[in-house]
């Protein structure tokens, strides 16, 4: 696995927005195809870099140059197990979504709703709030990368 | 129409959290506790002749750890008899279940002697914390 460099804390934020957006389409519509497609992004960037999320690009090319230059900067690790948190969240929504436990689907779906809406309005991290806990009642899932 | 209703009901417990964040996030707990139980890598971080030790309890996956550890080091310097340090329980679970710490971060205060005085969960207010400290502290807080 490869270690991404600490980012511009207002880009996971942008981010979160519009996985918020996703999730909130995939309520409304039902649709395991888009729920998988955000299963697929949450992987990416959890497993393999930070840096294949497409969302990162648009907010470094179309909104940072317009908004004052921070050196705040954050680091990747808590983003990337939040990410895996994200992942599960979703594959458990796609699996049931796609299965026809239509209530599964909803309820897993809104969950990772909630953690990312979260995120994006008031700069909480769930997955990193959780970590302690997880660890500590769920040694496998939360072990260190 | 269930979607509808996720939806919403996710927005309600956004706006919940919200709300329960702006009252609880960084307020101080008094504990005033003697412990003779400190876990190891706890006793090994106090100092005997500073009379108040902040100890900042932090993992790897933890964004406002950062924030704190600038809030409470910038505190630390500009106070006589306070100290800051930081111990990070990434690969070290049993020490934070030995100290009851859920959560990243939390501050303890610690006294000279490693009674815990009072403690505060996520980004500490810096108002709060100093008024909080002050009776601990031989001089005002600077």
């Amino acid at each position: 696995m490869s270690k991404d460099s600490p980012v511009d804390p207002r880009g996971p934020r942008f981010s979160a927005w519009i996985t918020t957006a996703i999730l909130a389409v995939v309520l409304l519509t039902g649709s395991w195809r888009l729920l998988a497609a955000q299963t697929v992004l949450f992987g990416l960037c959890a497993f393999i870099s930070l840096k294949l999320n497409p969302w990162g690009h648009v907010y470094r090319f179309a909104v940072q140059p317009r908004l004052t230059p921070t050196s705040e900067r954050e680091e990747a690790a808590p983003l990337r197990f939040a990410q895996g948190v994200g992942f599960v969240f979703a594959l458990v929504g796609t699996i049931g979504y796609a299965t026809g436990l239509t209530a599964l689907g909803v309820v897993a779906t809104s969950a990772a709703l909630v953690a990312a809406l979260l995120n994006a309005a008031l700069g909480l991290c769930l997955g990193c709030e959780m970590f302690l806990l997880l660890r500590r009642y769920a040694p496998v899932l939360a072990r260190p990368q | 129409m269930t979607g509808v209703w996720a939806v919403l009901g996710a927005v309600a417990v956004v706006a919940a959290v919200g709300v329960l964040l702006r009252f609880h996030g960084g307020r101080v707990r008094v504990t005033a506790k003697p412990r003779e139980d400190l876990p190891g890598p706890v006793r090994d971080l106090l100092d005997p002749a500073t009379p108040v030790t902040l100890l900042q309890i932090s993992t790897t996956f933890c964004a406002p750890c950062r924030h704190t550890r600038v809030l409470l080091s910038d505190l630390a310097d500009r106070t006589d008899g306070l100290r800051h340090v930081e111990l990070d329980v990434t690969n070290l679970p049993e020490v934070a279940a030995g100290l009851g710490v859920l959560r990243t971060p939390t501050t303890l205060a610690l006294d000279a002697s490693g009674a815990e005085l009072l403690r505060v969960g996520g980004v500490p207010k810096r108002d709060t914390l100093i008024a909080a400290l002050r009776p601990h502290l031989p001089r005002p807080i600077g």
